[in-house]
């Protein structure tokens, strides 16, 4: 029995719990890619070198991530909650539109990035036919203006099934009669969709809303197969990551990465405890 | 947009307010059936798009992208297979995100059960150390820098256990088996310990038996894991003679190869998601499950 216990525990360790520290610990040092490079303690300039031009790029990527996260947590909720509104009822319909919608969930960041991409290729796409109508041109994700809005769109798109199930969950969960016995009173439809669905739905929005803005917060790789960072899509996500894996500079990456997860924390922290204040409040 | 909600609009109507109705629920039938339409649209359309484009000759694609083609041109997914190496990277992909899953599945569960049954001191802390790995953030730089070292990069093995440890699979898998475990009666544990069953054999002929639904959405949550990873590859594969890529990472690579034949790209994909969308065909129940169950990853 111990010994499973210890198998176990030392595979999470050695893989889950030390990474997640030891990224730190890299952080405040110089470890390069190159082979046989030396390795050197090096303080706190991976941290400092962020806000000088050295190394240019940090305030680009904050601007940019602030901008990713905010779009995409509020788009993706405001969407899902939409279509998790259509989808209540247990009916031959919706079950197949929730399959759909939970479609790209299964397909994966790859393949949801690469079928954006052909739909947006620029020459012969079906995107730049019909911009073509309107005697428009663009590149796409190739474009400084439209590679950030795109981005967000495939991301809520990719992840908008997650959301809604949740929501889903949350819907089912009021009881029906609460609705008959507010349609009897004759309480008009909208009211009811405000002071009965919302304020039961606040655990639902509590835990989409965290997810939505720690996952888009950390994201990358969508951001890798579409763009690669390019035109400003280099959030600090995928800042973290190019300083490691295309400049070879591991120590920058890390501590780029420890600043990513100190923001997450700081930002998902307090909203944690403002959302559940809400709940508390609207299901008082 | 089921069958009830027609049927009033073709009873007659005699009464003023039933007529209103009636009014009222065709209305809502056609909202119904328009937004309903619009999701299935958006969700498949892309989808199907490049479903289509993989039928098509290069120069049926050329001419006019937008029409299906007059006949199915199976050469793009012949040219696909053998130009993307699709095969061997399937099987990779099999390999890697079967073998994975299944050892952290395994873990989880000689994990949870001696926690959920309290048998060891500490369990509530160890607990709550798993609990804490939902949480976690993917550090690749530091497992990049694991994987030199002890010689797990760039090799089969290697990449299975770096993939069993990471992400939240493996806590995940914990907690939801944990869950199942307290639902199992303690009264079979004593029952087996009287007996003299080994805890290997009560695991597996007692234990695993009941709390099989748990086992299989923490199989199938950390195989689409795996299976979709597209940095582990970049991070922890390097392209060598022998084609070590999952087949993420070998479309994702045939993409820029051939930037241009848009027609056996999309076959690649096709191909590269078919057996995805086959499993998901038929455990769809239980993935929808679990990602309620997983939602805190996200």
């Amino acid at each position: 029995m111990w010994s499973g216990i210890l198998l176990g525990l030392a595979v999470y360790a050695l893989f889950g719990l030390v990474p997640a520290v030891a990224n730190t610990v890299v952080s405040f040092t110089d470890y390069a890619l190159y082979p046989g490079a030396p390795v050197n303690f090096t303080g706190w300039s991976n941290y400092t070198s962020m806000l000088t031009s050295e190394r240019p790029g940090f305030m680009q990527a904050l601007v940019a991530t602030v901008v990713f996260v905010t779009a995409v947590t509020l788009a993706q909720n405001v969407i899902a909650l939409a279509v998790a509104h259509r989808l209540v009822g247990d009916t031959r319909w919706n079950g197949l539109l929730r399959v759909l919608v939970f479609l790209p969930i299964v397909l994966g960041v790859t393949i949801v990035g690469l079928v954006w991409i052909l739909i947006f290729e620029p020459g012969q796409g079906p995107a730049a036919s019909l911009w073509g109508l309107f005697g428009a041109q663009s590149s796409f994700f190739g474009s400084d203006t439209l590679a950030m809005p795109l981005v967000i769109i495939v991301q809520v798109w990719q992840n908008i099934g997650f959301s809604a199930l949740v929501f889903l969950g949350g819907l089912n969960a009021i009881s029906p009669e609460i609705y008959q016995a507010a349609e009897i009173d004759g309480v008009g439809r909208w009211r009811r969709l405000s002071q009965i669905t919302f304020p039961l739905l606040a655990p639902a929005v509590t835990v989409n809303v965290l997810l939505a803005v720690v996952g888009s917060f950390t994201t990358y790789n969508l951001i890798y197969v579409l763009t690669e960072g390019q035109h400003g899509t280099m959030t600090l996500g995928m800042l973290s990551f190019t300083a490691a894996f295309t400049d070879s500079n591991l120590g920058y990456g890390a501590a780029l990465g420890t600043v990513l997860f100190l923001m997450t924390f700081i930002v998902a922290i307090p909203l944690m405890m403002f959302l559940r204040h809400r709940e508390a409040r609207l299901l008082a | 947009m089921t069958a009830t909600s027609i049927r009033p609009a073709s009873r007659p109507t005699s009464t003023p307010k039933r007529r209103q109705t009636a009014l009222l629920r065709r209305r809502r039938f056609w909202a119904r059936l328009v937004t309903g339409l619009l999701i299935a649209v958006v969700f498949l359309a892309p989808v199907l798009y490049v479903a289509m484009i993989a039928f098509e000759a290069p120069a049926h694609f050329l001419r006019s992208p937008m029409t299906p083609p007059a006949s199915a041109d199976l050469s793009n997914f012949s040219q696909a297979w053998t130009g993307a190496d699709l095969a061997r990277e399937l099987v990779n992909t099999v390999i890697y995100s079967v073998a994975a899953s299944a050892l952290s599945t395994v873990l989880a569960l000689l994990i949870a059960f001696p926690l959920a049954r309290r048998l060891v001191r500490g369990h509530r802390q160890l607990y709550t150390l798993l609990v804490i790995g939902l949480f976690l953030p993917l550090a690749y730089i530091p497992l990049f820098i694991e994987a030199r070292i002890l010689d797990l990069y760039n090799n089969m093995p290697g990449y299975i256990i770096l993939h069993v440890g990471f992400g939240p699979s493996l806590p995940l898998g914990v907690v939801l088996i944990y869950a199942f475990v307290l639902a199992v009666p303690a009264e079979l544990d004593e029952a087996a310990w009287l007996d003299g069953t080994g805890y290997l054999t009560y695991l597996l002929r007692v234990v695993v038996p009941l709390t099989r639904p748990a086992l299989l959405i923490t199989f199938l949550y950390g195989m689409l894991q795996v299976w979709n990873d597209i940095i582990g590859p970049v991070v922890l594969l390097a392209g060598t003679s022998a084609n070590l890529f999952p087949v993420t990472r070998g479309i994702y690579n045939f993409y820029g190869l051939n930037e241009s034949a848009y027609t056996i790209f999309a076959a690649a994909v096709v191909i590269a998601s078919l057996p995805l969308v086959i499993l998901f065909a038929g455990t769809q129940r239980q993935l929808i499950r679990a990602a309620v169950a997983g939602s805190v990853k996200g």
